[in-house]
């Protein structure tokens, strides 16, 4: 078989315009994937907190300073979780 | 079937009783559906990649998605040096991925609704994430909680947050995925019970609330899985491209 090179040219431009599409649907398809980040900032903020107040717990005990280093870590864990929140959203506006 | 909702979530050994010093190491349900996942998905990748075609067929179309799919969420959130790590995180997400899917299943006991089995999950992962950091930037890796520019008065505030920012990870990583789907499932069970005692004249209302859930479920099976994957992708990236 002998094709013409126009054909070619003709169907390189066809390709060309079809992967074109295939990006374009695929950029679209991200916004799924900032759904998924978006799902992380709710967990973000309890765990946190959780962790930081459960570091402050069993330091009061070792150090025996109840309710000190607990109280302390409460709020550092809370000032943690909004960092993290923030980042987050961060991440999910530079996307 | 018992009517409260929370009893799905039981675990009980079946088989022999094992025991090996003071640890219970029975076979349990949540031990079957675990192996069941495994098997599941290395049934189906043996039988999609049977016959390697160059136009493929709808199973091995469905491994090659798949494959690609993780591939894509690596080299777009972890770069390229996060490759060697691949089959790792495919095998995480389809791990997650497909027990999430076998709990949709009536009857069927749902892996990831248990704290302990997403938890270890994630400590397995934040562990060999800071092995890696550590492997590949030595003691400098330390800088990841030494943000730059941050005047020195605050550094020792900014030095405890940042690090329980880094501990609440794996916290964070395995409470999101057990309570989403210990919470859908106890819904469905629940808008189920409704169906039961309102009847055949009231139980419709519920019944579709208990359609649309199933339909939601699915799609929270596989945000979950995706989230799994790609957090770890991204503290993955946090170890590999150190640039804090």
């Amino acid at each position: 078989m002998a094709f013409k090179m126009k054909d070619i040219k003709e169907l390189d431009s066809k390709i060309k315009n079809l992967s074109k599409k295939t990006r374009k649907v695929e950029s679209e398809s991200s916004s799924s994937s900032s759904l998924g980040i978006a799902m992380k900032l709710s967990s973000e903020m309890v765990a946190a907190v959780f962790v930081a107040s459960l570091i402050g717990y069993y330091l009061d005990k070792w150090l025996e300073t109840e309710p000190f280093f607990l109280i302390i870590l409460f709020f550092l864990g809370a000032i943690t979780g909004i960092l993290n929140v923030v980042r987050t959203s961060k991440m999910i506006n530079k996307e | 079937m018992a009517a409260n909702p929370m009893s799905q979530f039981e675990v009980y050994s079946i088989g022999p009783k094992i025991q090996i010093g003071s640890f219970d190491l029975s076979f349990t349900n949540s031990s079957l559906f675990m192996v069941l996942t495994v098997s599941v998905i290395s049934l189906f990748f043996i039988a999609a990649t049977q016959k390697k075609s160059l136009v493929p067929n709808k199973m091995q179309l469905i491994a090659e998605m798949a494959f690609e799919f993780v591939s894509k969420m690596i080299s777009e959130t972890a770069g390229k040096d996060a490759r060697p790590y691949f089959p790792f995180i495919l095998s995480l997400f389809l791990f997650v991925l497909v027990a999430n899917l076998l709990g949709m299943l009536p009857y069927s006991f749902t892996v990831t609704s248990h704290i302990i089995v997403t938890f270890a999950l994630a400590f397995f992962i934040f562990v060999g994430v800071t092995l890696v950091g550590f492997a590949r930037h030595g003691i400098s890796y330390l800088k990841l909680f030494v943000p730059s520019g941050v005047p020195i008065f605050l550094l020792p505030l900014i030095i405890v947050i940042e690090v329980i920012s880094y501990l609440s990870r794996p916290v964070s990583l395995s409470v999101r995925l057990f309570a989403n789907m210990m919470a859908g499932h106890t819904m469905l069970k629940v808008f189920g019970g409704f169906v039961v005692s309102l009847g055949i004249l009231g139980g419709w209302l519920p019944l579709g609330f208990a359609v649309a859930l199933t339909g939601l479920e699915l799609l929270v099976a596989f945000i979950q899985a995706y989230v799994f994957a790609i957090l770890t992708c991204i503290y993955l990236n946090d170890a590999l491209n150190l640039h804090h």
